[in-house]
């Protein structure tokens, strides 16, 4: 096995642009639409902004994944046909896809184009990769992040098929692609339209020094004075259990907390990992260029057997604390 | 507090500030808030007017999409700054300098740096919020479109400025690279002054930021 490939995320030109400069391998992105999971408003790429991208890419031998991964909806699936012949006429080199009838329009369509799994699809074990792997010829399944690593290491000695898994930036803690909390407060899916905790139904209210967030009408979250925030969704909101009053609320299933796996770098490189992601096309362009940075000297370090840098990253990630989350679960 | 290490390491621009002239066009930005606000709407919307052409002019991509938005305003307020800013989104892009308890559907709150870092995307929005040195009301939508747009472009508020200045373009790089010793001469001016003088010259830093002293 080469080392391990860099996969980057761009919501934006400027993101993709910063995310080749500061040497990403690959970088993912999504069209402006419902295609993708991060359909947030004023993000993502249009057509000529997706054939830019790619010239920019592909210039500095640098490879463009199009993340086409939401569930297309009964009676309207040309939005999702239209992203994947769109991908493979401008010359991605992958498309990123969850939902079984698009693999099967992509892999019947497209041949040529080089499929990935995404981890909407959660897939997680060997004979689900296997299926996807013979039915539509996947080449890379990324792992949902519920496995811990000795898991995926005795998948990859079980599946003929790359592995890529998240090592940093935001964490899912439900099964991806099959959540429906956010669905349940706003009545949009994250899974099928591709916005979980949609801005147009967030909102922010000062309580004195604390800062409350609420979700479709549900205050989810109130962050104390000086304390760092989170993201507004409900699976890193604080409640109190069982309808009571008079206890504290607290996180039921996660903290506002970011993933970064750096430290198990040999442990992934052991379990045949072949690449490595980072979460965060919603990030700006700051962001994407100082992790994308600080991972790439990391992995170039690691790869010579040198010393691996600290990141240093923690004051811009979510609730200021970072986690190897279900990787070194001890609960599992 | 620290800076984190995250500020966008702009080596692509030559005309990229360091900080010493940063904290300058930080300076600038705040009196001319004041100085907006002095010369009353008239005076202060054409000012505005000029910049919204001349930003547009260089980023036009973002102008159409902002302009593509719904019908809103979104209260800019740097809370060191003597004033706010009221941008309206939509067909009619507008910006005036306003009070910071103007009406509007969404407000945005912020050291001044941090937001003129955040319009040239030099800092990352979420991270500031994560940190709570950014505070945000009112339509979440409206604000997050407006970040990302301008995160996909390539701004420098102070540079498409000079760009659009003719000749005197040159003069920026100059002086951002010079505005280290040009500031070490100035506090040594200042500590020389005769104390006339140097009350003088705080009097009118006083004014122009519409700050106190201490403040």
């Amino acid at each position: 096995m080469g080392p391990f490939e860099l996969i980057c995320p761009a919501g934006n030109p400027a993101a993709l642009r910063a995310a080749v400069d500061a040497g990403a391998d690959a970088v993912y992105l999504g069209f402006r639409d419902e295609t993708n999971a991060r359909n947030f408003p004023g993000l993502n790429f249009s057509r000529p902004e997706l054939a830019e991208a790619i010239a920019y890419a592909h210039a500095r031998s640098v490879q463009v994944f199009v993340a086409i991964n939401t569930y297309p909806q009964a009676g309207n699936l040309a939005p999702w046909q239209r992203a994947v012949d769109d991908a493979a006429r401008l010359k991605a080199d992958a498309v990123i896809l969850a939902d079984l009838g698009l693999l099967a329009y992509a892999a019947k369509h497209h041949p040529d184009l080089r499929l990935h799994l995404s981890v909407q699809a959660s897939a997680a074990n060997a004979e689900a990769i296997r299926l996807y792997r013979e039915a539509f010829g996947v080449r890379r399944v990324v792992l949902p992040r519920v496995l811990t690593v000795p898991e995926i290491a005795r998948l990859n000695a079980e599946v003929d098929v790359e592995t890529e898994v998240f090592v940093f930036g935001g964490l899912c803690p439900m099964a991806e692609g099959r959540c429906s909390l956010s669905s349940y407060a706003t009545g949009l899916s994250p899974n099928k339209q591709g916005v979980c905790s949609p801005a147009s139904h967030v909102r922010y209210e000062p309580r004195g020094e604390a800062l409350a967030s609420r979700l479709g009408g549900f205050t989810i979250n109130v962050f104390g004075a000086g304390e760092p925030a989170g993201y507004p969704t409900l699976c890193k909101g604080r409640f109190v259990p069982g309808g009571g009053t008079s206890r504290d609320p607290a996180y039921l299933f996660e903290e506002p907390t970011s993933l970064n796996a750096l430290a198990l770098l040999p442990e992934l490189k052991a379990a045949k990992v072949c690449a490595l992601k980072i979460e965060g096309r919603q990030r700006g362009k700051a962001y994407i260029a100082a992790v994308v940075a600080a991972y790439r000297r990391a992995l170039d370090a690691f790869a010579q057997g040198l010393p691996v840098p600290a990141l240093d990253l923690e004051a811009m990630v979510e609730g200021g604390a970072q986690t190897t989350g279900a990787y070194t679960r001890a609960w599992r | 507090m620290r800076d984190p290490g995250f500020m966008v390491q702009d080596q692509a621009h030559e005309t990229a500030p360091d900080p010493r002239a940063r904290d300058v066009e930080v300076q600038l930005t705040r009196a001319g808030l004041g100085v907006a606000r002095r010369l009353g709407d008239r005076a202060g919307g054409l000012l505005f007017d000029r910049l919204l052409r001349i930003l547009e002019a260089r980023h036009p991509r973002a102008f159409a999409a902002l302009g593509e938005l719904p019908d809103a305003r979104l209260l800019i307020d740097p809370v060191d700054a003597p004033a706010a800013l009221l941008l309206r989104v939509g067909p009619t892009l507008a910006l005036r300098v306003c009070d910071r308890d103007a009406e509007a559907e969404a407000t945005v709150r912020g050291p001044c740096a941090r937001l003129l870092d955040l319009l040239e995307g030099r800092i990352d929005g979420d991270a500031l919020f994560f940190r709570r040195e950014l505070s945000i009301e009112g339509d979440t939508a409206l604000i997050l479109a407006l970040r990302n747009t301008l995160d996909g472009e390539e701004m420098d508020l102070f540079g498409d400025v000079a760009a659009a200045a003719g000749p005197l373009r040159h003069a920026l790089p100059v002086a951002r690279r010079n505005a280290g010793r040009a500031l070490d001469l100035l506090a040594t001016a200042r500590r020389l002054a005769p104390p006339p003088l140097r009350w003088g010259m705080a009097m009118l830093e006083r004014r122009l930021t519409g700050l106190r002293q201490g403040a």
